[in-house]
């Protein structure tokens, strides 16, 4: 099962998107949550915590800062770009904003 | 004044632009409001009928490539004087497309004529002595790519939550890295004196202002009618009238 949450702002995408990953993970399933927010706030919801939350490295400035080497395979950028989150999901932010004229 | 009303979604941006534009307008302002947002909101906080085909765009043209441009002859002004729609006690609207059924193609044209005519405010001696009142779409993007350069001064509005305090945080390093504005962060949906404080120390910001955690705000945006139309004597209304008060001080 794949499920993307998309709404206007402020209506609890990512309050229920957390909510939701969790408890998928707790009913057996495994886990990938997908931050796609420039504005990533994911793992506030997940529980990652929101200083650790807004330390978390997205994968898109990992790549184009050349901090890590080119990984071709899904598997291999959720394995290196990702964090653990409660009830075993595996959380991946995929690109995020922090400078002016980001390109 | 030239504002920008910057924040994470379900902040509050459009109530608190749309009420103060309209607060100013009623103390003799001339107002020009701009809605940045691709999705629908200033226009019920205003109180203007959302339009089916963007005004804007009217004013723009393909050029050979096929991409938008401008149309010759329109800048600032004359786009405000043909595309800007009236608003209650004297406001001038000017808008981006909203995104449609169809997506953004059918718009493009008035987002990138709009996107123009933001870039080239702040360099139009016409609209020296007017206020400015910008609603930007939610989260650091639009900061980011300088759909807010007419701003003097940006308001960064807080609601007590982690999520929207580092909201507020990234965008405030966004818009500061530029150098030349006034960053005022305003605590919104307090519901007791501690929590503006609170707010400001999630931020890490001192707190210009608060609006108070009000029936009344969530009633006027479940009927999509502006607060001061609404319920001109509730608390958050009060509170948006003294923050206009304090702006025009500052």
């Amino acid at each position: 099962m794949k499920i993307a949450v998309a709404g206007k702002g402020g209506v609890g995408k990512t309050t229920v998107s957390g909510t939701l990953a969790r408890a998928l993970a707790r009913s057996g399933h495994q886990v990938l949550a997908l931050d796609g927010d420039v504005n990533p706030m994911l793992g506030i919801s997940l529980g990652v915590g929101p200083e650790e939350t807004d330390r978390l490295v997205a994968a898109r400035q990992a790549l184009d800062g050349g901090r890590l080497g080119h990984e071709p395979t899904a598997a291999g950028l959720v394995d290196k770009f990702g964090t653990d989150a409660p009830d075993g999901v595996r959380l991946v932010v995929v690109s995020r904003i922090d400078e002016a004229d980001p390109g | 004044m030239k504002l920008a009303v910057v924040g994470k979604g379900g902040a509050g941006k459009s109530v608190v632009a749309g009420t103060l534009a309209r607060v100013f307008a009623r103390r003799g302002d001339r107002v020009l409001a701009l809605d940045s947002d691709t999705m629908p909101g200033l226009t019920y906080s205003l109180g203007v009928e959302p339009a089916g085909e963007p005004l804007l765009q009217a004013a723009a043209e393909k050029n050979e490539a096929g991409r938008w441009r401008t149309r010759k002859g329109i800048g600032p002004v004359r786009a405000v004087q043909r595309y800007a729609q009236p608003a209650p006690d004297g406001v001038l609207l000017l808008q981006s497309g909203k995104t449609t059924p169809e997506g953004m193609a059918p718009v493009m044209g008035s987002v990138n004529v709009f996107y123009d005519v933001v870039q080239r405010l702040r360099r139009a001696p016409y609209f020296r002595d007017w206020t400015i009142v910008g609603d930007l779409s939610a989260g650091p993007r639009q900061s980011a790519y300088r759909w807010a350069d007419y701003a003097d001064t940006f308001l960064l509005l807080a609601e007590p939550t982690w999520k929207s305090a580092l909201t507020a945080r990234r965008i405030a390093r966004i818009v500061r890295s530029r150098g030349g504005v006034t960053v005022l962060l305003v605590a919104n949906k307090t519901r007791n004196d501690a929590d503006a404080a609170t707010v400001g120390e999630m931020v890490g910001e001192p707190v210009f202002g608060w609006i108070p955690s009000d029936p009344a705000v969530v009633q006027a945006e479940r009927k999509g009618v502006p607060l001061l139309d609404h319920a001109p004597h509730s608390p958050a209304a009060r509170a948006v009238e003294q923050l206009a008060e304090r702006l025009s001080s500052h």
